[in-house]
């Protein structure tokens, strides 16, 4: 079991990837605690609409600001820590807003673009934003603070694979020259985006308006004119967070679940990752059904366990046969599946046992993280 | 029950936290209807297929095929559908084409915010109001939707273009969209949670969400898996007592001890999820299995028999 915190020294920013509802919130989390208790200064940072990690910090705000978990919390609940915990949720309208005022030469352009209707969609709504703003934010943490460890649980992505796109897809956006060229060259003018209607005579355009209407590409050409000039800063930043992720201290730990999918889905990022020379640190396989019956033998009848002499009513031997058998069940999916994920995977491996009870406030991530 | 049946209605979606078991539910909720000879479109949105496998039948991507008599499933992805939805706003295939497989157009579509969500949902709505020879095509659609926060922003994004589409043939095709999802004679939406802490306060915000923002009538909220006690509790101190012993009792009373356990926070978790959303709430059985597949679908329709 220590094999997967062994895997992670040394680390200073781990990435948690996965489908969602596997417990990937919950293990970031946990990885921070287990640093954060041998005296490093930890920082655990989600993305997360429903407010998981609030929920298992047992917090009850967590803004776009990093915040320390409050000693008497911890102390509350039994948790002695030599280092710090600190824990944030990325709000990623205001990521993107930050980094708009950032990139932008002047307060004119920055007000432009906030104003933008597409901005405002593509700030909050666009597939990809927040997998884009994550990995901006973690450069941010990275480089610009000190802890020692920083844990990105990632968002829990349709597809494993959006994560690893979303950056590109976004510079794509941001960048396309074909659209540039259709777009912008009324920009200089200050007229970005009538271009397009310009072209009013374009067959092109005039069926493309049919279908979108015709404000919405307006709004598009007006936001991509809008970014000309800002879009280097952003391409120079995400080329720098790319290379972060290849950085020998970085490490991505892959979670699932013992079921075929999350298994599937975990399978396929583990060779997208590897096609993509991203560093593996480890793979864990989460809530793994204690096995009560390892040799392979046949499992005890009622008489059997009739004959142990349990007491009680009389057709308990056989409600304990049926329940036994029925844990076996999954113990012995689980199994395959787990198997099945560690044949294959690189980096350090862990199998986590199905808790007693949800991991859902300070204690039950200490237990999860002395089993790290 | 009483009350206008659950599968009466034209159109039902299944959301819920990633990983509660949505798309066997919605597989249930569809066999139990055709038991009832109806005839049913599944439609999972953009996803890795599993309703059709766990039928035990081939997956069939984005065209419609039969994976059991009279339950159909599709999956519907924002490349066909837009393909679809294209060719029919603009009549003709060849249009389409010279239009929509131009590159440059290809990367606005892409980008346009909320389009993929727009035309996914057309394809879905338009197969609720399909009619052939007279009747509909489909009695009952059922939505394998994605999770709770993907599917909130698939389901809010015609009444929120209806505001700001300019009128056009977009527009009058958004409000109807609008109008069919809120209507309560023909649309109902259905919660899936587990009886687990995080599954049951992500359903509590959802629930906020569909009332609140999207409006979508309310139909069921399915409690999955929910263990039923097998011991008494004089058997459980029992048994706790004996968990450490060796085999074969030992074993068999940590299965029993970890199965109380497990049930008495299932039980917990269900009580909390039904009062707080104020829907009305079935429990589906934990079924023992360790791979998913037709017969255990079947079991989900056989509980669910009678009850929606």
């Amino acid at each position: 079991m220590g094999a997967l915190f062994q895997g992670l020294a040394g680390k200073r920013v781990v990435v948690c990837v996965g489908s969602g509802g596997v417990g990937k919130t919950t293990l970031a989390a946990a990885i921070a605690l287990r640093r954060a208790r041998e005296g490093g200064r930890a920082l655990v940072c989600t993305i997360d609409p429903a407010r998981r990690l609030a929920n298992a910090l047992g917090l009850e705000t967590l803004g776009n600001l990093e915040s320390r978990v409050p000693d008497r919390e911890l102390a509350a609940a039994g948790i002695e820590l030599r280092g710090g915990l600190h824990a944030m949720m990325l709000d990623v309208k205001r990521s993107w807003d930050d980094l708009v005022a950032r990139h932008a030469p002047d307060r004119a352009r920055q007000e432009r673009i906030f104003q933008n209707r597409l901005y405002q969609q593509l700030s909050s709504a666009l597939a990809g934003s927040q997998e884009y703003m994550a990995m901006e934010k973690l450069y941010e943490l990275a480089t610009e603070r000190d802890y020692d460890l920083v844990v990105l649980d990632t968002p829990p992505t349709v597809h494993a694979l959006d994560f690893l796109e979303a950056p590109d897809r976004i510079l794509d956006f941001l960048g396309n020259d074909t659209a540039r060229v259709i777009l912008l060259p009324a920009a200089s003018a200050g007229k970005m985006g009538f271009r397009l209607f310009q072209l009013g005579g374009s067959y092109v355009a005039r069926t493309l308006a049919r279908f979108t209407g015709a404000e919405a590409l307006r709004d598009l050409g007006e936001f991509l004119g809008t970014f000309q000039g800002m879009y280097d800063g952003f391409k120079t930043r995400a080329a720098a967070v790319r290379e972060l992720l290849g950085r020998a201290d970085v490490g991505f730990v892959i979670v699932a679940s013992p079921s075929p999918v999350s298994v599937d889905e975990a399978l396929y990022f583990h060779e997208q990752l590897r096609a993509k020379a991203m560093p593996i640190a480890g793979v864990v396989a989460n809530r793994v059904t204690t096995d009560l019956w390892p040799a392979d033998g046949p499992l005890p009848s009622a008489e059997a366990l009739a004959a142990a002499r349990p007491g009680g009513a009389s057709d308990l031997p056989a409600r304990l046969a049926r329940t036994l058998a029925d844990h076996q069940v999954f113990a012995r999916a689980d199994r395959r599946e787990v198997e099945r994920l560690f044949a294959v995977t690189t980096g350090a491996k862990a199998a986590l046992p199905r808790l007693e009870t949800d991991v859902h406030d300070l204690a039950g991530l200490a237990t999860l993280a002395a089993r790290l | 029950m009483t009350g206008p049946s659950l599968l009466d209605k034209r159109l039902l979606l299944v959301t819920g936290k990633g990983g509660v078991g949505k798309s066997s539910v919605a597989a249930a909720l569809a066999l139990l209807a055709t038991r009832r000879g109806k005839r049913v479109l599944v439609c999972e949105v953009n996803a890795k297929e599993r309703v059709a496998p766990l039928l035990g039948a081939a997956p069939n991507g984005p065209v419609v095929g039969e994976a059991a008599p009279r339950l159909f499933t599709v999956n519907v992805t924002p490349r066909e559908a837009m393909r679809e939805y294209g060719v029919m706003v603009l009549r003709y295939r060849a249009i389409y084409e010279a239009v929509f497989e131009n590159r440059v157009v290809r990367y606005f579509l892409k980008f346009l915010p909320s389009l993929a969500e727009l035309v996914m949902l057309g394809k879905i709505l338009f197969e609720v109001r399909a009619v052939e020879e007279g009747r509909p095509r489909w009695d009952l659609v059922v939505v394998d939707a994605p999770s709770t926060g993907h599917a909130v922003q698939l389901l809010r994004v015609p009444a929120a273009l209806a505001d700001t589409v300019p009128p056009g043939p977009m527009r009058r095709d958004v409000e109807k969209m609008r109008d069919l999802l809120l209507d309560p004679a023909a649309t109902a939406l259905c919660i899936v949670t587990l009886p687990e802490e995080m599954p049951v306060n992500e359903s509590i915000e959802l629930d906020g969400q569909v009332r609140d923002v999207l409006r979508i009538p309310r139909g069921v909220l399915f409690v999955n898996a929910m263990p039923e006690e097998r011991f008494s509790a004089e058997e459980r101190a029992r048994l706790a007592g004996l968990a450490r012993t060796p085999p074969p009792l030992g074993p068999a009373a940590e299965a029993a001890r970890l199965f109380s356990l497990r049930c008495e926070e299932a039980l917990r978790q269900a009580r909390r999820a039904e009062s707080a959303l104020d829907l009305r709430a079935l429990r589906l059985p934990f079924l023992p299995v360790g791979v998913w597949g037709r017969e255990a679908l079947e079991r989900i329709a056989d509980a669910l028999e009678g009850r929606v």
